[in-house]
């Protein structure tokens, strides 16, 4: 596929789902390169099985995702392994390995991968953990982080092998205001300063304000995307209710704790 | 002066015999062609002495976080311990970042872990205060068991007769199968060996009494324990311990209930319950497997049975089923102890699980010697 120049991933006509199940249908967007684009929507409607058919886990029922201009879906062998390099992907929940030290968890896909010199592997390992904040932190065990020093740990194994694109799944949740903040602040120093693309599944609208390019919104029993544009667009202006809703933090009609 | 390029890269070096160096480079730092560099570099730098490195990277298009690795590497002295080393020309951005990354406290990144005392006597003490603490903690959960037994035992209603029924199910229904096998093929064992050795008396016949005592009194009930051991033991410390490291065990202390008589009992009972039927089934299973020998080796099925009955009496049955409810209170309590002791990380589990199952085994073996000794004494 010849793809423009600056369009890092392209999302043709995907459905993604199990047996006679279709979670998401006909899903079409790109994301240009360089930008911060994240997927969001309500609990329940499909942002985390869009990710893990967009980084190749859930092979899709139809359609391609095509990045860096190689189509994801229907490579095999070495070409998707070569797809697979230029993507970094940091999971909800951090997925270290608990076995080894932080510093070694980002050094293990440099050892795995590169050809470095083992001393520049060293350096490499302990400079991504610096840019997330984490130097001091090299020589600790993963469960001797707290929740979002993992996250950010997770996001330095993530760019070690310079990936160009990075995928966070749910980045801020669950983490203090102060410490989401900080890790929005690193997603955006992170973009601007190395040119990473980043794919966010999210649905803290703070963060999103903060940090996001553009925005996809998918909706729940909808089976694919009901609004696009930027944030504050979408919230001053989006035609579809849901979206509305769901920016203005309202929830849906017939929803309601209250005695009837 | 040296010159090379590779890739998109260009490398410039130049060692002047007074010691000053300088390096150059342009084009893109990625991690495509910061290997390359860096080696063109070790061969340039490394075997000259040099005193002062200057790294003009104004002409550098790209740089990553590799290529900002290599800088920071550099600018370590990793390559010129000896010099002094500057980093001239990077952007306004990247500077701010190098600037900040800058490793000159490298060492506290690797703070040695504390050398712990290496004389025999402190390594002795240690063991004896872990060993002595343990101890105490085993008492101490030994105590919470008998003082929560009573209670499941004298009001039905509170205990989880339902938790019980799941255990036995598991524990007991599911193990039949691999019991079968196991005893019947462990029949067939004792009756060859046995037949084997008393053929040279002419006292084949024999074999019956052998096989029965044998399964009765000993094999029967130490095999069983074992495989519930391997099967259940295990089970019950991976289980808890997963509850341990997912927080349920805090959640459950949090609505006052306390895991011994909510998770421990119910598994302690399950297991005095069915490992005695367990032994029963596989004594059976065991003499099935010797009678089936004996048969092939000509001897009348009605003469096989009387042997049988006259071989053991009602003391050996009770010896060896009082034994096999004491090896379940061993497998299920060691089982559900290791899994309320497990620590975190991903290998704890793993850890606990390996632990009850050896610790099982060695106190069965233990116990075991421990009731031959006594019926020999008794008798």
């Amino acid at each position: 596929m010849n793809a423009p120049a600056d369009i890092a991933i392209s999302v043709k006509d995907l459905t993604v789902g199990y047996g006679d199940t279709v979670i998401l249908q006909n899903v079409n967007f790109q994301v240009r390169r360089g930008e911060v684009f994240v997927i969001l929507g309500a609990s329940g409607s499909g942002k985390s099985t869009l990710l893990k058919a967009m980084i190749g886990l859930y092979p899709p029922l139809s359609g391609d995702v095509w990045i860096e201009g190689g189509n994801l879906v229907a490579a095999q062998g070495e070409e998707r392994l070569a797809l697979l390099r230029k993507i970094g992907v940091m999971y909800q929940s951090g997925a270290l390995f608990g076995s080894i030290t932080v510093l070694e968890n980002v050094r293990l896909p440099l050892d795995e991968f590169t050809d470095l010199p083992d001393p520049l592997k060293e350096v490499a390992a302990l400079a991504r953990l610096k840019l997330v904040g984490l130097g001091a932190a090299a020589d600790k065990m993963p469960a001797e982080l707290s929740g979002g020093m993992q996250k950010r740990a997770a996001i330095a194994r993530a760019m070690a092998l310079d990936p160009g694109i990075l995928f966070l799944d749910e980045p801020s949740a669950g983490l203090d205001p102060i410490t989401s903040a900080g890790i929005d602040l690193l997603i955006t120093n992170l973009a601007h300063h190395f040119g990473f693309t980043f794919v966010i599944v999210s649905h803290e609208l703070p963060s999103i304000y903060s940090i996001a390019d553009r925005v996809v919104m998918l909706g729940s029993g909808a089976k694919g995307i009901i609004a696009e544009g930027k944030p504050e667009e979408l919230r001053d202006g989006a035609a579809d209710p849901r979206v509305r809703r769901f920016f203005n933090r309202q929830p849906d009609p017939g929803h309601s704790v209250e005695p009837s | 002066m040296t010159i090379s390029t590779q890739n998109e890269l260009e490398t410039e070096v130049e060692v002047r015999p007074d010691g000053q160096a300088r390096v150059v480079l342009r084009g893109r730092l990625n991690a495509q062609t910061v290997a390359g560099c860096w080696i063109r570099l070790e061969q340039d730098l490394s075997e000259a002495k040099v005193q002062t490195l200057q790294v003009d990277v104004s002409g550098l298009g790209f740089c990553d976080a590799a290529g900002l690795s290599l800088l920071l590497s550099l600018n370590m002295g990793r390559m010129t311990p000896q010099a002094t080393v500057s980093v001239l020309g990077l952007k306004a951005d990247l500077e701010k970042i190098f600037r900040e990354l800058a490793l000159e406290d490298d060492e506290t990144f690797h703070p040695q872990p504390a050398i712990q005392s290496g004389s025999f006597v402190g390594k002795i003490g240690r063991r004896v205060r872990q060993m002595s603490g343990d101890f105490h903690e085993q008492m101490v959960f030994l105590g919470a068991v008998i003082a929560s037994l009573p209670a499941s035992i004298f009001h039905p209603k509170r205990s989880r007769w339902a938790e019980t029924r799941r255990v036995v199910e598991l524990a007991g229904a599911n193990a039949v199968p691999i019991v079968s096998l196991m005893s019947l093929l462990l029949g067939f064992i004792i009756a060859f060996e046995s037949a084997r050795r008393l053929a040279e008396f002419g006292a084949q016949l024999y074999v019956a009494n052998t096989i029965m005592v044998v399964m009765v009194r000993d094999m029967g009930p130490l095999m069983t324990a074992i495989l519930v051991a391997g099967r259940s033991g295990s089970s019950f410390a991976a289980e808890i311990g997963t509850m341990k490291v997912n927080e349920e065990l805090n959640a459950l202390q949090t609505f006052g209930l306390d895991p011994i008589p909510f998770l421990v009992v119910p598994r302690i009972l399950a297991a005095v319950f069915l490992t005695p039927l367990l032994t029963f089934y596989s004594i059976l299973m065991g003499v099935i497997g010797g009678v089936i020998v004996m048969l092939g080796l000509g001897f009348a099925l009605p003469l096989i049975l009387h042997q049988l009955a006259s071989s053991v009496h009602l003391n050996d049955l009770g010896a060896g089923f009082s034994k096999s409810a004491v090896f379940g209170v061993i497998v299920s309590a060691v089982g559900c102890w290791h899994g309320l002791r497990t620590q975190q990380g991903p290998s704890a589990v793993g850890l606990s699980t390996t632990r009850a199952v050896v610790t099982s085994l060695l106190l069965i073996i233990v116990a075991d010697a421990f009731f031959s000794a006594i019926s020999f004494l008794l008798k």
